[in-house]
């Protein structure tokens, strides 16, 4: 169950240097994965695994697929080729169909305020004057990769390191996958990554 | 105050983690950004790659959203035999 609210005490746990693994809600250790043994999501092989499989996904289903269903699918398989190695990709393959969309579509714009006094009592007073706009960068980071609500800060950027190659990888193959397929109409223009 | 008792010193002592390690964390990260990939000699704050970080990730489920939409619209007018061919091609 996940829970809406927000943990001040958990957030100030997961960025503080001190202390960075998560003891509020859980106990058990966060062990650190093998930074070598990730994916290397810019290989041919990855590239060319992933479109075949999609394509796999895609044509088991008979219906006319919805835009929805093909953006769960590419999201699914991206999760497989990863091999359950990141956070991410466990999380996406744990939830059911379509449920980490809804999520990501959730919106969180109310912020609860508090004194920079109040939440960073026992830090230097050089780390208290920059990490409170660190910190709710982070739990926005947070919500946008699946499963890493309430990680620790490290572990955060390596997920996030993993995630952004994940989704240029998979943007590649859609786009070559797009390219293949036939139309009778001229195909949109593609959007350009800055 | 319960949250407070929560803490314990070996967590602290056995977790720890040094300023070099997250800074090395976030070069890493900056690296993956273009919008600010290129301002290797420029000191860029953690702050601004988490921005930078978050953007880009929006901008990427945006267009993995395009391409699905694009990919149902071409799946409705492919058949059996087209699809089988793609993956013959893409298997090459």
């Amino acid at each position: 169950m996940e829970s809406l609210s927000f943990s001040l005490h958990s957030n100030l746990h997961s960025l503080t240097l001190l202390q960075h693994s998560n003891q509020n809600k859980k106990r058990r250790k966060i062990t650190h994965q093998n930074s070598l043994a990730l994916t290397p999501w810019t290989s041919h092989t990855q590239h060319r695994l992933y479109s075949s499989n999609l394509l796999l996904a895609l044509r088991r289903n008979s219906n006319p697929t919805a835009s929805l269903q093909v953006r769960a699918a590419a999201d699914r398989v991206l999760a497989a080729t990863a091999k359950g190695r990141t956070r991410w990709s466990r999380a996406i393959l744990a939830n059911p169909f379509g449920r980490w969309r809804k999520q990501r579509q959730r919106h969180h714009k109310k912020v609860k305020n508090c004194s920079a006094n109040k939440c960073m009592k026992k830090t230097t007073p050089d780390i208290r004057r920059r990490l409170p706009a660190v910190q709710k960068k982070a739990r926005v980071l947070g919500k946008l990769i699946p499963g890493c609500r309430k990680v620790s800060f490290p572990k955060l950027l390596e997920e996030a390191g993993d995630y952004i190659s994940a989704l240029e990888m998979q943007v590649r193959a859609m786009k070559a996958l797009a390219d293949l397929l036939p139309t009778g109409a001229p195909p949109p223009d593609p959007i350009g990554l800055s | 105050m319960s949250s407070r008792r929560s803490r314990s010193r070996q967590t602290s002592s056995s977790r720890n983690i040094t300023d070099d390690q997250i800074n090395d964390l976030v070069s890493k990260l900056q690296q993956l950004l273009p919008e600010i990939r290129d301002r290797r000699s420029d000191k860029v704050s953690a702050s601004k790659v988490l921005q930078e970080t978050c953007n880009y990730i929006r901008s990427l489920h945006r267009e993995v959203d395009d391409l699905s939409e694009r990919l149902s619209e071409l799946l409705a007018t492919t058949d059996t035999a087209q699809a089988a061919i793609i993956r013959n091609l893409l298997m090459q």
